[in-house]
């Protein structure tokens, strides 16, 4: 059984002032093993994020379904974690408290909501800031904090949406470094939404090529790296330079044919 | 380059020292802007600008106050004045904040509500008082009751304002942690939209307390607001300078020693807000 089993999902949205109806998903499908990790890449505004949206359960499908481990999902839930690009933590809780939450949510015994946190603040390097607040933290810490708050929970899949996106080039890599030795060691089952190349093909297994808007899977790109990894043999590696050029051109190829499309339209 | 501004730093540093350090002493910074003010009511009152049944100068008005203190009359009057303010604000916070979380939280209560807000927000609260004095007389209800009015709106729509300027994503993050309605709301809403619910409390009781203050000139038989009119009528400008000055000084006390502490313990502590006040 696929942990998360994506069919036929379509999203349309009626945009409230100008009652236009937008198709932010047009027709994606695909499924995602147990301790997997894949990375969902398309253009900007291709839907990625409306995907992430309804997988989360913040959002509902016009069409099609999401199975995590063979049930069909209803409202958001902690076996579907979320790691967001503006980090949402709390800011009145402590980086232990942003922690502890969830387990406290769960209704995790006092006594065993601690350890489980500090555990998950070292796994993320976020060891003896646990009584610091959120914004005395730089951004790369908000985000392990982010992580941390998810795994913490031992969801069945951790969702991540362009959780790199708002910190600075240099730090990226290192969180990026950091992410897959997470994921090497603790084999979460991780979606990750990006609209970058490089960091989708150094992180995953396999990445999922939408087209531009209505999306469709384009292609299923599998990455043909081993782990463990790390930039610096990565970016030496030609089957990781043969992969992002093949993404590449999927990508600029979709963007010639919507130019194609224009102008035979036009 | 360098060499040159490490050099010229430490006669800097210590040139800006004294001034910082005078800058961070807490009374000079508190006290200090009232100096020229003060110097210039003096002079003003010395050279006799105005008639002195019209205007007194600091030495008269402090005379007056130790007077009044030694007499008994300015602590019963003050006491008499913040128990109406407690009683206002208390009442005033237990139907305001319920009242604004509702509103804020369910789609049909603000649109039932939200007209009659904006309708009733408008009167002013004084306007009440001819009202208030025909249905409740000049009693501690009809002071009460206008305070409690002042207090409600603008802390119930700074309530619905906090609620919205939650941001979704994090409302988002506790649902997908496993949090149910019940405690986003205790633990996401409420501490989230607790800057503007902070404001709205300020603002609330600087409303409160001016709304006091109107309704004992016109129904009060003690009270500071009594003390200033009563001193008015019998011609002793004294009296009204020094209920003027108390309420400034207590403007003042209850801020450093309840508002500002409670929001530096909170919404400051978690950098929800920028600090109140420059360098505190
Ligand atoms: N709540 C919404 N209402 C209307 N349109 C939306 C909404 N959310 C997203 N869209 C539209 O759907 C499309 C896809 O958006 P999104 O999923 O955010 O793209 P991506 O994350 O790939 O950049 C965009 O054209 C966007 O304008
Ligand atoms: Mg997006």
């Amino acid at each position: 059984m696929k942990t998360l089993e994506i069919s036929g999902l379509h999203k349309q949205f009626v945009d409230s002032y100008t009652d236009e109806v937008v198709t932010a998903v047009g027709d994606v499908s695909f499924a995602v093993e147990q301790g997997e990790f894949i990375s969902v890449l398309g253009p900007s505004g291709c839907g990625k994020t409306t995907v992430l949206n309804i997988v989360a359960g913040f959002e509902k499908q016009t069409d099609g379904s999401v199975l995590v481990g063979g049930r069909e999902i209803s409202g958001p839930s902690p076996e579907r974690g979320v790691v967001f690009q503006s980090f949402a933590l709390f800011p009145w809780k402590t980086v232990l408290g942003n922690v502890v939450f969830g387990l406290r949510m769960r209704g995790v015994p006092r006594q065993e909501r601690e350890p489980i946190a500090r555990q998950y603040l070292d796994l993320v390097g976020l060891e003896g800031f646990e009584r610091k607040f959120p914004h005395e933290l730089s951004g790369g810490m908000q985000q392990r904090l982010g992580v941390a708050r998810v795994l913490a929970n031992e969801p069945e899949v951790m969702l991540m949406d362009e959780p790199f996106a708002s910190v600075d080039a240099q730090t990226r890599r290192k969180l990026q470094e950091d992410l897959t030795g997470i994921f090497e060691s603790k084999r979460p089952t991780v979606f990750f939404v990006t609209h970058d190349v490089d960091e989708a093909v150094f992180l995953s297994d396999r990445v999922v090529v939408l087209s531009s808007r209505p999306s469709q899977v384009n292609e299923i790109v599998t990455v043909p790296l081993e782990r463990p990894r790390d930039w610096r043999s990565v970016l030496d590696d030609p089957d990781f330079r043969h992969t992002v050029t093949h993404i590449t051109d999927l990508l600029s190829g979709d963007e010639s044919r919507v130019v194609q499309a224009d102008l035979d339209s036009a | 380059m360098s060499v040159s501004t490490d050099r010229a730093r430490p006669v800097a540093g210590r040139r800006r020292g004294w001034k910082h350090r005078l800058a961070q002493n807490g009374t000079v910074r508190t006290l200090g802007p009232f100096v020229p003010v003060v110097f210039l009511w003096w002079l003003v009152a010395e050279l006799d600008v105005f008639p002195s049944a019209f205007f007194v100068g600091p030495a008269t008005v402090l005379a007056e106050m130790a007077d009044l203190i030694y007499k008994g009359i300015l602590p019963s009057y003050l006491a008499d004045s913040l128990n109406r303010l407690w009683n206002g604000v208390l009442f005033g916070m237990l139907i305001g904040i319920p009242a604004g979380f509702v509103v804020a939280l369910s789609t049909w209560a603000r649109k039932l509500t939200w007209p009659l807000l904006m309708f009733f927000q408008a009167i002013a609260d004084i306007a009440w008082l001819p009202i208030v004095i025909v249905w409740f007389g000049f009693s501690l209800t009809a002071v009460t009751f206008v305070i409690v009015y002042t207090i409600v709106f603008p802390l119930m729509i700074s309530i619905v304002a906090g609620v919205e300027q939650v941001p979704r994503d994090v409302i988002r993050a506790a649902r997908s942690l496993g949090a149910g309605r019940f405690r986003v709301f205790t633990d996401v809403i409420v501490p989230g939209s607790l800057p503007s619910v902070a404001t709205g409390i300020r603002t609330g009781l600087g409303y409160g307390w001016r709304a006091l203050i109107a309704a004992e000139i016109i129904i009060g038989s003690s009270g500071l607001g009594f003390m200033m009119f009563d001193s008015r009528r019998a011609g002793e400008v004294t009296g009204v300078f020094v209920g003027m000055i108390v309420l400034g000084v207590l403007w003042f006390a209850l801020d450093a020693l309840v508002l500002a502490p409670f929001e530096r313990s909170t919404i400051e502590r978690w950098g929800m807000v920028k600090t109140a006040e420059v360098g505190r």
